[in-house]
């Protein structure tokens, strides 16, 4: 018995000293040095892969991260205490940026504008605007066969009456959709503000009217009633300035005529109101 | 060569390899199988991996079987066998080998290993490899039977992952339904995968 | 069908993959002899019609210009002067809708009725003239690619000095269903397409100069046979295919050459032009006859009266319409080109162009609203395809948004003939997801140029 313990124990000991050798030198001789601090920052990172710090993943931003090339501030889907937990693992200073949201900056639902041919085709943005540039009469408007609700990776796009709104709470300000909207109709702006003026179209007002009923009409009542710089003019559109936005006041202060100045949570409200009836053609 | 040596050379390699696959026919290595076979490259990546190991840990387990664990020793005037410690020495011999694997694998091929990532010390606790080893010990195979059974095993497993490594890249571009996406269509592909291999059976 | 025999002595030959529409359409008009329109009112010569620049317009509103006056001048060797259909004053620019979808820019003339012609360059004896001379008239004759893709002929004459050329096809296929525009004017008119095409050879320089025809238009086949020899031309028959009329198809058929992934006819040593191109490059060397006309085939079962009419440029589709008697029902589709790979309009206030071989009215039966289904593998496609892709594979990968993968699969060399499309039995737009994984190429390949 004891004969079997002694010889048992021996083996192993031996098996164990030589395999140990074994994996020591070979580590010493083909080892590459990694830096434990990348892969502390990965386990951090949220792990979405979503690109939106601008590196091909999470543990491409971590490596960025650790190199210096980048800050924990690029990472739109990290938290404000993820993002110091980061900082502190590098040993650096945090730089608070201010969230942003996307905004679809078009009011064009199927009830409110026109279509202007049957498109038969593949149901995608993209590959409309390849046909003829697409179906709507408006050739600015969202075209509402959700290319950018496929690509967010956070779900936050929906599609009401034919027309892409963001879901302001679920939108964490990754620029997926800003990439794939093909008018490029999708602002990224800053969360605090909640005004828009949602129309993008440049044409001349009676053109704009003839093919929508909730165009910006450029008549300035907006920019009369809201203080100095709050919106832009810009050729046959008025712009909100995100530097320097008006608060959720300015609605019933300015009341637009065309009903195109809205507050995010009153541009919802209204989509999700609107009876779905027969398409304007 | 006699006919039952013919027989046994066969069993050896097509059958370890294509009769009674690794995957698909003793259902060992499962969790590889379905987590590096997403993509064509990390699954001919995993295979090269698994053969590597298990060839060469089925040589050196098989050599201590035959030259050590098998043999009862006289010591004292008692005789000592030290069989019942086959599945440590076995373990303690693939563990040391997949980290002896890993580190190459990051000197040589860093994207492979970032791809692997998680499978590689995977292979340790696999029941494929620690089968292979268990099997050799069991059917009492020589040294050199062994690693030639081990390698064609091997073989087979990374046959398997390859041909469901394409299989599933054809999969994510189909229009699967709802209830099916992701693991559930990737099982009854596999399981008809397996139903297709015993199509081999009978022919050694 | 073909009350005349086909020719013994004519070589057949054909290429691989294809399909064939079993309804051709063609009966509908291709007995009908060429007809010319009468002078119209106003014109609206569309100014960008060709590849490359457009050309600059060089007269304003109010000049009074003569039949075949410059309109606007070529702007860069990769582009064509603009010539006036007749006489008349300049109306101006006006914004019609072009053959895109899109709003385009034309020349409005008011025609003064009078029909006069401008002076025109003299005659060339073109069998003792150089090269540079022959190309020189073409191109300021404003000659493009009349078979669709209006390119400026003089820059395909002209390829790179590596590159030797010694075969020039005349491409008379015409492989679309309902197109009979160059069957008619090779049938009638046999001598211009030879000299055009004898003339077209010597401007590249090329000694083998071939026509090309689909045996389904013996009669034509016939009519140049005759005449070939004093041209110094030969005349090969082809097996009647969809796309045949492909330019790397056409090659392959006539030379057994392929050309390679990217490249151009050109690096195999051919030259392609259409046979109403050769027809109008014989009247620009011989009478100095700028390109302001064409046959067009206008046709289709709500057509009261198919027929291949000789229009000018400028012409609205609504009054094309009208010279064969209107429409007696409803279309589903108003398409110019062929079915294949024709545009859908949705304005008739559209007009002929360089490049408008047919006005195709579609009836509503034809025309099917379908909802796509997915891919059920039935390889149809792969046997239609005349490039050798995998069209089911690539639109999958559309969906998927795989690009590099796409890249793999050679998305870039589809030549989007709309035969997988044709053959597919689950009705997926096929043409529609390759345009869509090649124009995201094309956009990625321009962002990664500019960074």
């Amino acid at each position: 018995m004891t004969s079997t313990i002694i010889l048992s124990v021996l083996a192993l000991s031996i098996l164990g000293i030589i395999l140990g050798l074994a994996i020591g030198l070979i580590s010493k001789l083909f080892g590459v040095a990694t830096d434990p601090k990348v892969d502390l920052v990965l386990e951090l990172l949220p792990g979405a892969n979503c690109g939106g710090c601008g590196k091909a993943g999470c543990a491409d931003f971590a490596r960025a991260l650790v190199s210096g090339e980048a800050s924990p501030g690029q990472c739109p889907v990290s938290s404000q205490e993820v993002m110091a937990q980061i900082a502190q693992v590098l040993g650096m200073a945090l730089e608070a940026p201010d969230k942003k949201i996307a905004v679809v900056l078009c009011g064009g639902d199927i009830q409110q504008t026109k279509v202007k041919t049957l498109y038969n085709g593949v149901n995608d943005c993209i590959s409309a605007m390849l046909v003829a540039g697409g179906p709507k009469s408006c050739a600015y408007g969202c075209l509402g066969m959700a290319s950018c609700a496929r690509a967010c990776p956070f779900n936050a796009i929906e599609i009401i009456n034919g027309l892409a709104v963001v879901h302001n709470e679920l939108c964490v300000g990754c620029g997926v959709c800003v990439k794939t909207c093909p008018r490029n109709l999708i602002k990224l702006v800053p969360a605090e503000a909640k005004v828009h003026i949602y129309c993008s179209s440049p044409e001349k007002a009676a053109l704009k009217m003839k093919v929508c009923n909730v165009p910006c009409i450029a008549c300035r009542k907006c920019v009369k009633s809201g203080e100095e710089g709050q919106f832009t003019i810009n050729g046959f559109r008025v712009e909100v300035n995100y530097d320097n936005y008006p608060g959720e006041d300015i609605v019933s202060k300015a009341g637009c005529p065309k009903n195109c100045l809205l507050t995010a949570a009153q541009h919802l409200e209204i989509e999700r109101n609107e009876e779905a009836g027969e398409v304007v053609a | 060569m006699t006919q039952e040596s013919l027989l046994n050379v066969l069993e050896l390699t097509v059958g370890a390899m294509l009769v009674y696959n690794f995957v698909l026919s003793r259902f060992l290595g499962i969790c590889p199988f379905l987590g590096v076979s997403r993509r064509l490259d990390t699954a001919l990546g995993m295979s090269a991996a698994v053969v590597f190991v298990m060839t060469i840990s089925s040589a050196i387990t098989a050599t201590i079987y035959n030259l050590g664990l098998k043999k009862t020793f006289l010591i004292n005037g008692t005789e000592v066998n030290l069989l019942f410690l086959k599945v440590l020495i076995f373990i303690a011999v693939i563990a040391a080998l997949v980290q002896i694997v890993e580190v190459l694998l990051q000197k040589f091929s860093p994207p492979l290993y970032k791809a692997l990532g998680i499978y590689l010390p995977l292979i340790t606790t696999n029941c494929a490899v620690l089968g292979a080893a268990m099997l050799n010990s069991v059917n009492d195979r020589g040294i050199w039977e062994s690693t030639v059974f081990s390698f064609f095993s091997a073989l087979g497993f990374g046959l398997a992952l390859v041909l469901f490594s394409s299989l599933r890249e054809r999969l994510d571009l189909s229009a699967v339904p709802r209830p099916f996406q992701g693991m559930a269509i990737a099982l009854i592909t596999a399981g008809i995968l397996a139903m297709a291999f015993v199509g081999f059976s009978g022919l050694c | 069908m073909n009350e005349q025999a086909i020719n013994k002595d004519l070589k057949i030959v054909s290429f691989k993959g294809g399909v064939h529409p079993q309804k051709d359409g063609k009966i509908l008009s291709k007995k009908a002899s060429i007809q010319t329109a009468p002078l119209l009112e106003r014109y609206q010569v569309i100014v960008s019609q060709n590849i490359g620049a457009p050309p600059k317009v060089v007269v304003s509103a109010g000049d009074e210009v003569k039949k075949g006056q410059l309109l606007a001048e070529a702007a860069g060797f990769v582009s064509v002067p603009l010539h006036s259909p007749t006489s008349g004053k300049v109306e101006g620019l006006v914004d019609i809708p072009g053959p895109m979808g899109v709003m385009t820019q034309a020349i409005s003339i008011l025609a003064d009725g009078k029909d006069e012609w401008t002076e025109l360059p003299a005659s060339i004896d073109w069998r003792n003239s150089d090269a540079d001379t022959l190309k020189k008239r073409i191109m300021e004759c404003g000659i493009v690619g009349m078979g669709g893709a209006a390119f400026p002929s003089h820059v395909k004459l002209s390829p790179p000095p590596d590159k030797k050329v010694d075969y020039m096809i005349i491409n008379g296929a015409e492989c679309e269903p309902y197109l009979t525009a160059d069957h008619r004017v090779m049938l009638e008119e046999p001598e211009k397409v030879l000299e055009g095409a004898a003339i077209l050879g010597r401007a590249a320089g090329v000694k083998n100069v071939v026509v090309a025809v689909e045996i389904n238009k013996v009669d034509a086949i016939n009519a140049m046979m005759e005449k070939a020899a004093q041209f110094n031309v030969g005349i090969v028959g082809m097996k009647v295919q969809y796309p045949q009329g492909a330019e790397k198809q056409l090659i392959y058929a006539v030379t057994r050459r392929k050309v390679p992934t990217g490249a151009l006819p050109a690096d195999v040593g051919c030259i392609v032009q259409n046979a109403g191109t050769a027809a109008a490059v014989a009247e620009a060397v011989n009478a100095g006859i700028p390109l302001i006309e064409r046959v067009t085939t206008i046709t289709g079962e709500p057509v009261v009266n198919p027929g291949n009419w000789r229009l000018r440029l400028g012409t609205p589709i609504s009054e094309a319409l009208k010279l064969c008697g209107g429409v007696k029902c409803e279309p589903g589709k108003l398409i110019l080109g062929g079915p294949m790979m024709g545009f859908a309009q949705r304005s008739t206030g559209v007009s002929v162009m360089k490049n408008t071989s047919g006005i195709l009215l579609l009836d509503k039966s034809d025309v099917t609203q379908y909802e796509s289904s997915p891919c059920i593998r039935c390889g149809r496609c792969l046997e239609a395809c005349p490039m050798n892709l995998q069209p089911s594979a690539l639109s999958q990968l559309a969906e998927a948004g795989q690009y590099e993968n796409a890249l793999k699969y050679n998305v870039m060399d589809c030549i989007e003939c709309g035969a997988c499309a044709f053959a597919c039995p689950a009705h997926r737009p096929l043409v529609q997801h390759i345009r869509r994984l090649k124009a995201e190429i094309r956009n990625r390949t321009k962002k990664e140029i500019k960074k």
